[in-house]
This record gives structure tokens, C-alpha cells and sequence, in this order.
């Protein structure tokens, strides 16, 4: 009985999200959260305090009101001030997420193997 | 005056080090690592009386510090700036050789010493060769100094006003307590090291060499965890920052050695009462201590652009020479003991209890190195494409995330496994009850939160873990008092479950405002209320600071802007923080427009909880305190 009282739970756990999941943050945080601060030292757009990031978050404002898609909004960005200010690159630069995924299993697999009876 | 002693007296330290490494005297060593001690504690002395009597005659204190730097950031600014740090790196070595030499040594041959005094040499000399915080001025600059001398008894100008430290270093007494307490944990790693190599140098005469390197771990790895938590909550609390961690390279190159540490600290386990994954071991306690030289390397050189990065022109090359003495030495004795190493048995059971620590040492060292690759890989790109790139947040969510989301998992079977081996099945019904609480605990929060898979797998995660250890804590405290390394995993554990829980309720339920207001406004943020009140400004020795008063119920709080004298930098934002135990509203003045104030509202979520967890976790050495 208890079990399939942890059974139905478990997927209803499970299902939940599917059903009733929110989104809280808006483009614009998403979008000047991935765009570099270009004057600052490694921080995003949303974070920096600097005034230069300040007239930069509301030219980005601007262009979110005006419907311009994600991709013309980076592509508008890294035009300008190279492709550093994007701080997703694995989005377009696939080698660098498939890279360390792949050293990762070798890594694995071989300290598996090396430990394990078989 | 102060110059001339300080290099003098690290020629002292310098020659003492260096008859340590060749001397064969078994009785002198000790009274030599006093005098090590001794000699590095009077010049960190030296150095600190200089910065209180203003000697703007030495380069150091000239460029870094001010007349007008309150005590306190006086103190600290020994540690604000490169040659000083060394100087603070050089004592803490110096305070765990002493330390190992009391607590830690079990063997009579000298190649521990040897080792040790030339790790400490190579750092000593830097300050000899390259720059040395008590070197002199010759030439002035407009303020603070433009050259140095690194002989004594020279003609000294100076200056008449210091350039005081950077600002960012000035704003919150944590100054004075994180990087002396992440640096006893991040050259404590050095403990390992030296254990590791010259027992094994020794021809594994003494066996034991796994249990003590274990010790020695232990309790750099608490520091370890408390300067990186320290960190965060510096950068959270005070520099207004917004977030506690970003992934900066900084952060990064403490965050490996603390991943590696926290595998060994595993990995050894299985050593000592298996005989298993020696050789592993031997790669670990080694790797920790090469992860903290090249982390210094590459964050010191000047290769990377950080908010933390400083750097002087020749220490790249240094450590890297450096980097490479070490490894050699490393790959030296592991070569040599390759017979050693073929005694290590096989695991035997890899869906038992051993199991857990392999899957655990695969995850943890995975982890450093895709954080080593995130960190580094900006570097080789330049170097090949000669284009910037930026690894950022997303790239460290989507590829360590998920390891340490099975990392949750893990610790949550393997709580009552301690002894006995895993079966999965017999697990599930002895904890029918335990699972079931999570699962409607879960449920509950899902719902509340309108949360996502991220949150779902998380939370059901930590539940579980807090729950099963919270019943074992409950259960055996009489009889055990919670002592012994099995209460400590168990404490960490604990306090790593919730700081889980704090992680996930942040990254996944935060939100942010930025507001444009006037003084009087009243401003709804969220389902709160927020009450403007007038600025007023307050004039201070080195700095001015424009004190925003916000009236929330209450309490009231200051969100301030500091603007530094004496500094090109920028204004630096100190956020007016409310707290409770589900969130933060965290809001920081963004800029200042006649009398409008741009502000940012955030609701971080979470913050209160991930603090808790993470004190509960450092606070896991009060376990191998004996009583």
C-alpha cells in the first residue's frame, strides 16, 4: 500500500512542472545577463554599475520594446563590440560544450575501468 | 629605516631556508623552522608597523596605502595588493611548517623538510629577486611612487601622500578576514603535498602516509570552504555585486582546488580501510597543491581580466617556473614508485559502498576540470584566433550543474550505507517513510513556487538528504555526541543539502526591477512596499558616501553609493538588503541624476538558506575537535 502511495506521488512530483511551470524572468533580464559589461572587469551588463552599462541597458530596453528578436539583439551587440560581449558562446560555439563533455566521459570511463574488477 | 630592515631580514630568512634544504642535521631542523616562523612573522610585523607610520618611503606602502585609510584597512592592505600578499602567502607557509612539523610528521628521514623548505624558498625568493613589499622608493610619481629599489641602505624618496589601497578593498571589514582565511585554506593544500611526496620519496617506509595526509586535508579544506563562503558574502553583502558567485576566474581557481580537496578527502577513505585507488591518491594530494600554483599563475599573471586579477609584470613567468619544479617532482616520485602503486587492490564491489566513493572522485574531479577548461579556454582562444571570447554563467549551469545535481543523489543513498553495502530496493523500503515526507514536502513546493524540473530535482534531492540526516543526527546524539569523521561527512552533508535548497530557490525564483524614483516616492516592488526617504551625504576622510535611507515596514536601511578620493575608479553601490528566511529585496543605487535615483529592486531568493548551509558545512570541524 505504501508503495503505491510513493509511486503516485513520485509522478506526480513529476508532472507537476509540466503543468503549471512560470517563467519569472524577462528577456530583459535574460538578455543583459549574457551581454558583457565592455568597460568593466568581467562583470554582465545587468550587474555593472558603471554608467557606460547604464546607457547600454537602455538602449537594450529600447529594442526589446521595439520587438527585435534574441537573435537580432546579440547579433546587433556583438557587431559592435565583438563577440567577447557575448557571455553564451557555447550557443554558437559548440566545440566548447561538446569539448569538455567528451573529456569528461574519457576521464570517467577510464577511472572506471582502471578501479573496477572487469 | 623599515626598507632596509625588511630586505635584510628576508635575506635572513632566505639564507635559513636555504640551510634547511641542505643541512642533514637531524637535530637542527627544528629550531631552523622556528626561526623560519619567527623571521616571517617579524617582517609581516615590520610590514604592518610601516603602514601605520605612514613610511610612504617604501614603494609598498606608498602605492597602496594612505594617511588617510582608516586602521583597520591599514592592517589590511598588507594583503591588498601583490608584494604585500606574498608577504601574508610566505607567513601562512611558514605557520604549516611549523604546524606539520608539530603535529603532522611521522617520519625521521629529512625529505619532508627538504621539500617544504624549498616550496617556502621558492616563494621567498621572489620577494628576493623580483619584488619585495619592502622595497624603496627612488623615484615619485605624481601620487605614490613610480620606482623601487630592492637593495638596503639606499637613498629613499618620500612621497607625501599615499595612493591609498583600491576602494573596492576599503568598503567592509571583511577585508581584514577573508583573504587570510582563503589563504590558510588554499596553501594549507601544500599539507598534502609535501606528506605525499617525500613519504613516498622515502620509499613508502611509512605506510601511514594516507591517514595523516587525510588529517592534514581535513582542516585547510574547512578553511577553504569558509574563505570562498566569506568570499561571496562579501561580494553579496557589501560590494553590491547583485550575486555571490560569478563564475569569475578568480572564483574559479578557488573553487578547483576546493573540488579536489573535497575528492581526496573521499578517495583517501577508501584507501585506508580498503587498500584501493593508491595511485589516485597519490595524483590527488599532489594535484590539489598544483592546482593552487597554476591558479595563482594563471590569475597573478596578468593572462586574464578579472574584478580580482592583480598583477606585476615577471610573477607569470615565476610561477610558472615554479609549476613546473613542482610537477616534475610530482611525476619524479610517482614514477619512481610505480611498484607501489600495483599493490592498489580493485574495488570490489563498484554497486557497494566503494562505489560511492569512485562515482564521487569521477563526478568532483570532472567538475575541476570543466571549471579548469571554462577558465582557461578564453585564453587558448585568443592565443589561436586572437578574438575575446567570454565564458560565462550558462556555460558552468548547463555542464556542472547537472554533476553536482547527481552529486545530491549520491550523498542522499550513501547516508546509511556508511557500513553496509547498497541495495537499492532494500534501501527504498527501509526508507518508505523518509521518501514519502520529501515527496509531498516537494509537491508542496513545487506548487508554491510554480517551479521548474531544475527546482523539482533539486528540492526533492535536498529534502531527502536533510530529512534521512536529521534522523540520524537526532537518533545518535546521545550515544556518539557527534564525534568522529563519519559525524563529519554527516555535518557537511547536512549542510550542503540545505545550501542546495537556498541555490535552487535563487537561481530559479529571483527577479529584478530597475525603478527610476525621486525622493518621497513610495515604490511597490513585488507584493511590498518601499518608502523613499531624502538622501543626505556623508563627508568621510578618504571617501564620500551618498546614504539613500529606504523605510520597509520598520526597519530602515541605507542603500549607498561610496565615491573615493584619491581614485579613478568608479563610485562603488552598497545595497540596503532585507532580509527574511525566504528572501532578500536587495537594492543598490545604480546612478544618480540630480535628484533622481536610478535604483535596482531584486528579490533574491534564498540567500538566508545558502548561508545557513554553508556554516553548517564549515562548522562540520567542530566534530574532530577534541573534547
Amino acid at each position: 500500500m505504501n508503495k503505491y502511495i510513493s509511486i503516485i506521488l513520485l509522478l506526480t512530483l513529476l508532472l507537476l512542472p509540466l503543468v503549471i511551470y512560470e517563467d519569472n524572468n524577462s528577456r530583459y533580464e535574460k538578455l543583459s545577463k549574457s551581454l558583457l559589461c565592455p568597460v568593466c572587469q568581467g562583470e554582465t551588463l545587468f550587474d555593472s554599475p558603471s554608467e557606460y552599462a547604464d546607457d547600454m541597458r537602455s538602449v537594450l530596453k529600447e529594442q526589446i520594446d521595439n520587438g527585435m528578436s534574441d537573435k537580432q539583439i546579440m547579433d546587433y551587440w556583438t557587431a559592435r563590440f565583438g563577440e567577447r560581449i557575448n557571455t553564451n558562446p557555447q550557443n554558437s560555439n559548440y566545440f566548447l560544450i561538446l569539448f569538455p563533455i567528451i573529456f569528461g566521459l574519457v576521464f570517467g570511463v577510464l577511472f572506471y575501468k582502471k578501479v573496477s574488477n572487469d | 629605516m623599515i626598507s632596509s630592515i625588511g630586505i635584510i631580514l628576508t635575506w635572513f630568512g632566505f639564507l635559513n631556508l636555504i640551510l634547511m634544504c641542505f643541512s642533514n642535521k637531524k637535530n637542527l631542523f627544528q629550531t631552523l623552522v622556528r626561526i623560519n616562523l619567527f623571521i616571517h612573522f617579524l617582517l609581516f610585523c615590520l610590514l604592518e608597523v610601516g603602514l601605520f607610520l605612514d613610511d610612504f618611503s617604501l614603494y609598498y606602502i606608498a602605492n597602496h596605502s594612505a594617511s588617510s585609510t582608516p586602521p583597520m584597512y591599514k592592517f589590511a592592505s598588507l594583503w591588498g595588493s601583490l608584494d604585500g600578499s606574498i608577504l601574508l602567502w610566505n607567513l601562512v607557509l611558514s605557520i604549516y611548517f611549523y604546524v606539520y612539523v608539530k603535529f603532522y610528521r611521522a617520519t625521521t628521514e629529512l625529505y619532508d623538510i627538504k621539500i617544504f623548505a624549498m616550496i617556502i624558498l621558492f616563494f621567498n625568493g621572489f620577494t628576493i629577486f623580483s619584488s619585495s613589499p619592502f622595497s624603496g622608493c627612488i623615484q615619485l610619481a605624481s601620487i605614490g611612487c613610480q620606482d623601487f629599489t630592492l637593495l638596503p641602505f639606499q637613498d629613499l624618496v618620500l612621497s607625501e601622500f599615499g595612493r591609498g589601497p583600491n576602494p573596492l578593498l576599503q568598503n567592509h571589514p571583511l577585508m581584514a578576514i577573508h583573504p587570510p582565511i582563503l589563504y590558510f585554506g588554499y596553501i594549507g593544500l601544500v599539507l598534502p603535498f609535501v606528506i605525499a611526496t617525500s613519504e613516498l620519496f622515502n620509499r613508502y617506509k611509512n605506510e601511514n602516509w594516507i591517514k595523516i595526509a587525510e588529517k592534514a586535508t581535513y582542516f585547510p579544506w574547512v578553511f577553504l570552504t569558509a574563505g570562498i563562503s566569506l568570499g561571496a558574502a562579501w561580494s553579496y553583502e557589501v560590494l553590491g555585486w547583485g550575486g555571490y558567485w560569478a563564475w569569475d576566474p578568480v572564483e574559479n581557481v578557488s573553487f578547483i582546488p576546493w573540488l579536489l580537496a573535497t575528492a581526496f578527502l573521499h578517495s583517501s577513505k577508501t584507501q585506508i580501510k580498503e587498500k584501493t585507488l593508491i595511485n589516485w591518491n597519490y595524483v590527488l594530494a599532489c594535484l590539489m597543491f598544483l592546482s593552487v600554483i597554476f591558479g595563482t599563475f594563471i590569475t597573478r599573471s596578468g593572462v586574464l581580466i578579472s574584478v580580482h586579477a592583480f598583477s606585476n609584470g615577471n610573477i607569470g613567468t615565476y610561477l610558472l617556473i615554479g609549476l613546473l619544479i613542482f610537477t616534475f617532482l610530482f611525476m619524479y616520485i610517482g614514477i619512481k614508485n610505480i611498484e607501489y602503486f600495483k599493490t592498489s587492490r580493485k574495488v570490489e564491489n563498484i554497486f557497494g559502498r566503494s562505489g560511492f566513493f569512485v562515482a564521487n572522485n569521477i563526478i568532483l574531479s570532472a567538475s575541476a576540470l570543466i571549471v579548469l577548461i571554462g577558465t582557461i579556454y578564453p585564453i587558448f582562444y585568443e592565443s589561436f584566433f586572437s578574438r575575446q571570447l567570454t565564458v560565462g554563467r550558462s556555460f558552468y549551469d548547463i555542464l556542472v550543474g547537472p554533476l553536482l545535481l547527481i552529486l545530491l543523489y549520491l550523498m542522499v543513498f550513501s547516508t546509511k550505507i556508511a557500513k553496509v553495502n547498497m541495495n537499492l530496493k532494500k534501501w527504498i523500503i527501509e526508507n518508505q517513510n523518509e521518501l514519502n515526507i520529501s515527496l509531498i514536502i516537494s509537491i508542496f513546493l513545487t506548487i508554491y513556487y510554480r517551479a521548474s524540473y531544475k527546482f523539482v530535482l533539486t528540492i526533492f534531492g535536498s529534502v531527502l538528504l536533510i530529512i534521512i540526516i536529521g534522523k540520524n543526527v537526532i537518533s545518535k546524539y546521545k550515544k556518539t555526541k557527534l564525534q568522529g569523521s563519519y559525524w563529519t561527512g554527516q555535518i557537511s552533508h547536512l549542510g550542503i543539502g540545505i545550501f542546495a535548497i537556498g541555490l535552487v530557490l535563487n537561481v530559479t525564483q529571483s527577479f529584478s526591477n530597475e525603478l527610476i524614483i525621486s525622493t518621497g516616492d513610495t515604490v511597490n516592488f513585488g507584493e511590498k512596499e518601499f518608502i523613499i526617504l531624502s538622501p543626505y551625504e556623508e563627508i568621510k576622510e578618504e571617501k564620500n558616501v551618498i546614504n539613500l535611507p529606504i523605510k520597509f515596514n520598520d526597519k530602515e536601511k541605507n542603500a549607498s553609493l561610496n565615491i573615493f578620493k584619491n581614485s579613478s575608479q568608479q563610485a562603488i553601490s552598497s545595497p540596503a538588503v532585507f532580509r527574511n528566511i525566504q528572501s532578500d529585496t536587495y537594492i543598490t543605487i545604480k546612478v544618480i541624476d540630480d535628484d533622481k535615483f536610478k535604483l535596482i529592486f531584486r528579490e533574491n531568493y534564498g540567500i538566508f538558506i545558502l548561508w545557513l548551509g554553508l556554516a553548517i558545512s564549515s562548522s562540520s570541524f567542530l566534530t574532530r575537535v577534541r573534547k
